[in-house]
């Protein structure tokens, strides 16, 4: 047996001639929250759909602990899943929605009444057995979607999207929660969202998807931190991209400003690098030690926790800067960026992908 | 690049039939439901087109009368078709955009014929003012003759404005009333609002409603048999031809003439016009503001005409009720109840009609439901003919129905002349298309989440069938069982040869009787009928237990 719950291989997913889903391959090990995550319409959705049994790929294996299952129909699958609009039976009470999977699978009915009473407890949903989904609110609806397909002690558990119709406070909460249950069962979870910091949040690993392809999978911090594409880089937070040309000794320059590099850059060529707002500063001089680019400041915010500026450099470039803690005063005009040469991450893409 | 991908995408009837496979009961169900239509619907309706021989062809295309037939139906029912069309969508506009009285009663009003076969408004017309009718005759002192173009002319347009109104309602309550408000806001007014906007938008469902209504007057038996005189259409010479010369092969001939019109306005319908509409008539009501769209004077003025329609619906429905009650209406008005027994309780007909029609509707509820299901849901090879095999009859005159039918179980393994069931099949082909589509309606209106929800959590398709679809349907359901028990009940061109001697229904007994005068208890089976499609709908309200509207159909 191997050390993976879940295996994609090779999957292909053709629509309408479409290439929606490309060469998708994925492991995912035991007790793993795993994320999905990409703009709309990156195929996210159908390749958890691909899991659950609701679209068979066109090409590739599905294994779930060791066993193909991208030919069985999603009833025998047993990968509860939890759907964006919850999907509630609204001519069913609570206990009857939580209830239903195992009611189906031919479970005694004692045994029913036990699980159904953990799982809502487990959600503390517990004295609302009886009511109907219409008299609940969006959260607790939602809740009950959760202890549904818990209930069904579910090899892989499924969630898409199921925090996007909650409000932003309610969200927060529940993320938290969520992660917490998962943990505590040691449930193999995937995740999808289009939402950056549900993913960062939540995740033990998160998977990059665009367009059909997996763009890069890793922790949190590797996908924050070090993005190995620049779309990942764009789309996960806010962060300045700028082209920049290799040099000899593992050097590359932006303007008069000089990099080093571990990267084995080829001398001549064009590279990407990315780096943070929040580690960009602002000083009236240059500061030794650090990299400098001098410039104007076009426009800032103030957004309370701290201020952003928009900064034009000689080369035309606009440069995001986060000022933290910034008190009272405003900068204004000329500046300098200066940043640890350590915080800019090289990105190994022979151009900036533009589209 | 992209040619190779296409290549290698797994769609077309083999990558369906491959899924199909892997779930047996779904597929025997497909191919139990093509059986079915192979044997009911297509086996029927080729017979019937092979049953003439070309000299009937030629007859039928050469014969004056027949030609007279043709040209008289057509005439009739575009001339009843247009005056129900202007009536029932003046109907519907006073009442959807202006604040008149009697806002709530005029469309309960307007549905009491449909509760009655249309067949009932020739009977009122006669014994108004036939040729010893109350007004003509007893009131009046006149002798004249409205047997004709004429006299069926007011019949259709009584009997087929309800109709009318019902659809042209729909099409104008899915006007945002948003875009009439708009349309205000930037200074539009009166005539020039409705002519710009409401009629605008309306207009593609009102020629959609004309539509209905002309296949439904272009296939009607009971009206110009009875009020036609000898202005004869193609539905009652097909009759005549059948019953009076037992000349079957030119009774075909003469139906399939009358399919022709109809198929025609059922592909223009539906293919056409549907993809043309700015408004779904099925579509959902739309929830606004209430606007004041019209003058005052316009208000009254249609006020005027509703309450004039309104009358003469209740005067229909009242010397219904006045002849079958008292011993000779006219001359001697004692009440009495014998009509009554004698049209009701005697003979077993409204008996008859109603198990016939009580089947029916429960075939046609729960076959209708199976199949949207499976058009809606389901990807299988045949689809596409499945839905238009379902949707087919409903632009099937009555009477070829009928026809067809004891052509084509007139003998062999599947006898079933002379029978109740060949009635029920014939009803049960009339009614399946109105419990299809509104199991199409209510379905695509549920979900598709929920139903993955159900398989997902373990449950095949038959499962999630019976546990989450059929339940959350329940309403559609309602709703199409009372509307084909009624329609059954009502039909007289579907089972006119179907019946026997030994299965005779209430309907056909309320036309053979007026046909031949006994005009009271003629109209005691009628009222016996009102009441019993009353009685069945509290009954079916008490099952069912919900909010089920017979007046929202």
């Amino acid at each position: 047996m191997s050390e993976y719950v879940l295996q994609l291989k090779n999957i292909n997913k053709y629509f309408g001639g479409n290439h929606v889903i490309n060469n998708v391959n994925l492991n995912i090990k035991k007790g793993d929250f795993v994320t999905f995550l990409g703009p709309s319409g990156c195929g996210k959705t159908t390749l958890l759909r691909m899991v659950a049994g609701f679209y068979e790929p066109d090409e590739g294996e599905i294994l779930l602990n060791d066993r193909r299952i991208e030919k069985i129909p999603p009833y025998g699958r047993n990968c509860s899943m939890v759907f964006q609009e919850y999907a509630l039976f609204p001519h069913m009470t609570v206990f009857d929605n939580v209830a239903y999977g195992l009611d189906v699978k031919g479970v005694p009915k004692n045994e029913i009444r036990e699980k159904v009473a953990a799982a809502l407890e487990m959600m503390q949903l517990q004295g609302m057995e009886n009511r109907y989904p219409n008299q609940m609110s969006g959260g607790q609806q939602q809740r009950v979607a959760v202890a549904r397909a818990l209930v069904m002690d579910p090899e892989a558990l499924l969630l898409d999207e199921p925090l996007s119709n909650l409000d932003a406070k309610l969200r927060e909460a529940v993320r938290f929660e969520l992660r917490q249950i998962q943990q505590k069962m040691g449930l193999t979870t995937i995740y999808v969202t289009h939402d950056q910091s549900e993913a960062l949040s939540m995740s033990d690993m998160i998977v990059v998807i665009r367009k059909g392809v997996i763009h890069q999978i890793g922790t949190a911090q590797e996908i924050y931190f070090e993005p190995k594409t620049t779309f990942v880089a764009d789309f996960i937070g806010t962060t300045n991209l700028f082209q920049v040309v290799a040099g000899a000794d593992q050097t590359v320059t932006y303007g008069d400003a000089r990099l080093h590099t571990e990267f084995p850059v080829k001398s001549g060529e064009t590279y990407c690098v990315s780096i943070r707002p929040e580690c960009l500063h602002l000083s009236k001089d240059p500061v030794d030690g650090e990299i400098n680019v001098e410039g104007t400041i076009r426009g800032k915010m103030f957004l309370g926790e701290k201020v952003r500026y928009f900064v034009d450099d000689k080369l035309g470039m606009e440069w995001i800067v986060d000022i933290f803690d910034p008190g009272r005063v405003l900068l204004d005009g000329e500046v300098f960026i200066h940043f640890e040469e350590e915080k800019a991450w090289l990105i190994d893409e022979r151009k900036i992908d533009k589209d | 690049m992209k040619e190779s991908n296409v290549g290698r995408e797994q769609t077309g009837w083999r990558a369906e039939l491959k899924v199909l496979l892997r779930e047996p009961p779904l597929l025997a169900s497909i191919l139990v439901v093509f059986a079915l239509f192979a044997i009911f619907i297509i086996y029927p309706f080729v017979k019937i087109l092979l049953v003439p021989t070309s000299a009937d062809w030629i007859r039928a295309v050469t014969g004056a009368e027949y030609l007279e037939a043709f040209r008289n139906t057509i005439l009739s029912s575009l001339a009843a078709t247009t005056t129900a069309i202007i009536f029932g969508f003046l109907y519907a506009y006073a009442i959807d955009s202006t604040d008149m009285p009697c806002k709530r009663f005029f469309p309960v009003l307007a549905l009491l014929p449909t509760m009655a076969p249309s067949v009932v408004t020739g009977l009122a017309f006669i014994m108004l003012f036939g040729r010893r009718g109350f007004v003509t005759w007893n009131l009046l002192h006149l002798h004249v003759d409205l047997y004709g173009p004429f006299g069926l002319w007011v019949a259709q347009t009584i009997a087929f404005f309800p109709l009318a109104y019902i659809t042209i309602s729909g099409v104008l309550k899915c006007i945002s009333p948003n875009l009439e408000l708009a349309a205000q806001n930037l200074g539009a007014r009166g005539w020039h609002l409705f002519r710009t906007v409401t009629l605008k938008l309306a207009t593609p469902g009102i020629a959609s409603a004309f539509l209905l209504v002309a296949i439904n007057s272009l296939a009607d038996f009971g009206n110009p048999m009875l009020v036609g005189g000898n202005y004869h259409v193609l539905a009652t010479e097909a009759y005549s031809e059948v019953v009076g010369a037992w000349d079957l092969p030119m009774g075909a001939t003469l139906s399939v003439f009358l399919v022709i019109p109809t198929i025609l306005v059922f592909f223009v319908q539906r293919y056409y016009l549907e993809k043309h509409s700015y408004v779904t008539v099925t579509g959902k009501p739309v929830a606004g503001l209430t606007r004041v769209t019209c003058s005052p004077m316009a208000k009254w003025m249609l006020f005027g005409f509703c309450s004039f329609l309104c009358a003469a619906i209740l005067l229909v429905i009242g010397v219904v009720i006045l002849f079958a009650f008292t011993t000779t209406f006219g001359y001697d008005y004692s009440f009495t109840l014998d009509h009554f027994i004698e049209g009701v309780l005697v003979g077993g007909v409204m008996k008859n009609s109603w198990i016939a029609s009580i089947s029916t509707a429960t075939i046609t509820t729960l076959f209708g439901i199976a199949l949207a299901f499976l058009t809606i849901r389901k990807k299988f090879p045949g689809r596409v003919i499945m839905d238009f095999l379902a949707m087919l009859p409903v632009s099937l005159p009555g009477t070829f129905i009928g026809l067809a039918l004891i052509m084509a179980f007139n003998d062999g393994v599947l006898s079933l002349t002379g029978t109740i069931y060949i009635i029920i099949l014939g009803m049960v082909l009339r009614q399946l298309p109105v419990g299809y589509r509104q199991a199409v309606a209510g379905l695509s209106q549920i979900e598709k989440s929920l139903e993955q929800a159900s398989t997902n959590l373990g449950a095949n398709s038959f499962v999630t069938f019976k546990r989450v679809v059929l339940p959350m349907l329940k309403n559609s359901l309602s709703v199409s069982f009372v509307y084909s028990f009624m329609k059954s009940m009502n039909t007289l061109s579907t089972v006119i040869f179907l019946v026997s001697p030994e299965w005779n229904l209430a309907s056909v007994n309320i036309m053979s009787l007026s046909d031949h005068g006994f005009l009271a208890t003629a109209s005691a089976t009628a009222v016996g009928m009102m009441l019993t499609i009353f009685i069945t709908f509290g009954v079916v309200k008490l099952i069912f237990r919900d909010q089920i509207n017979i007046f929202d159909l």
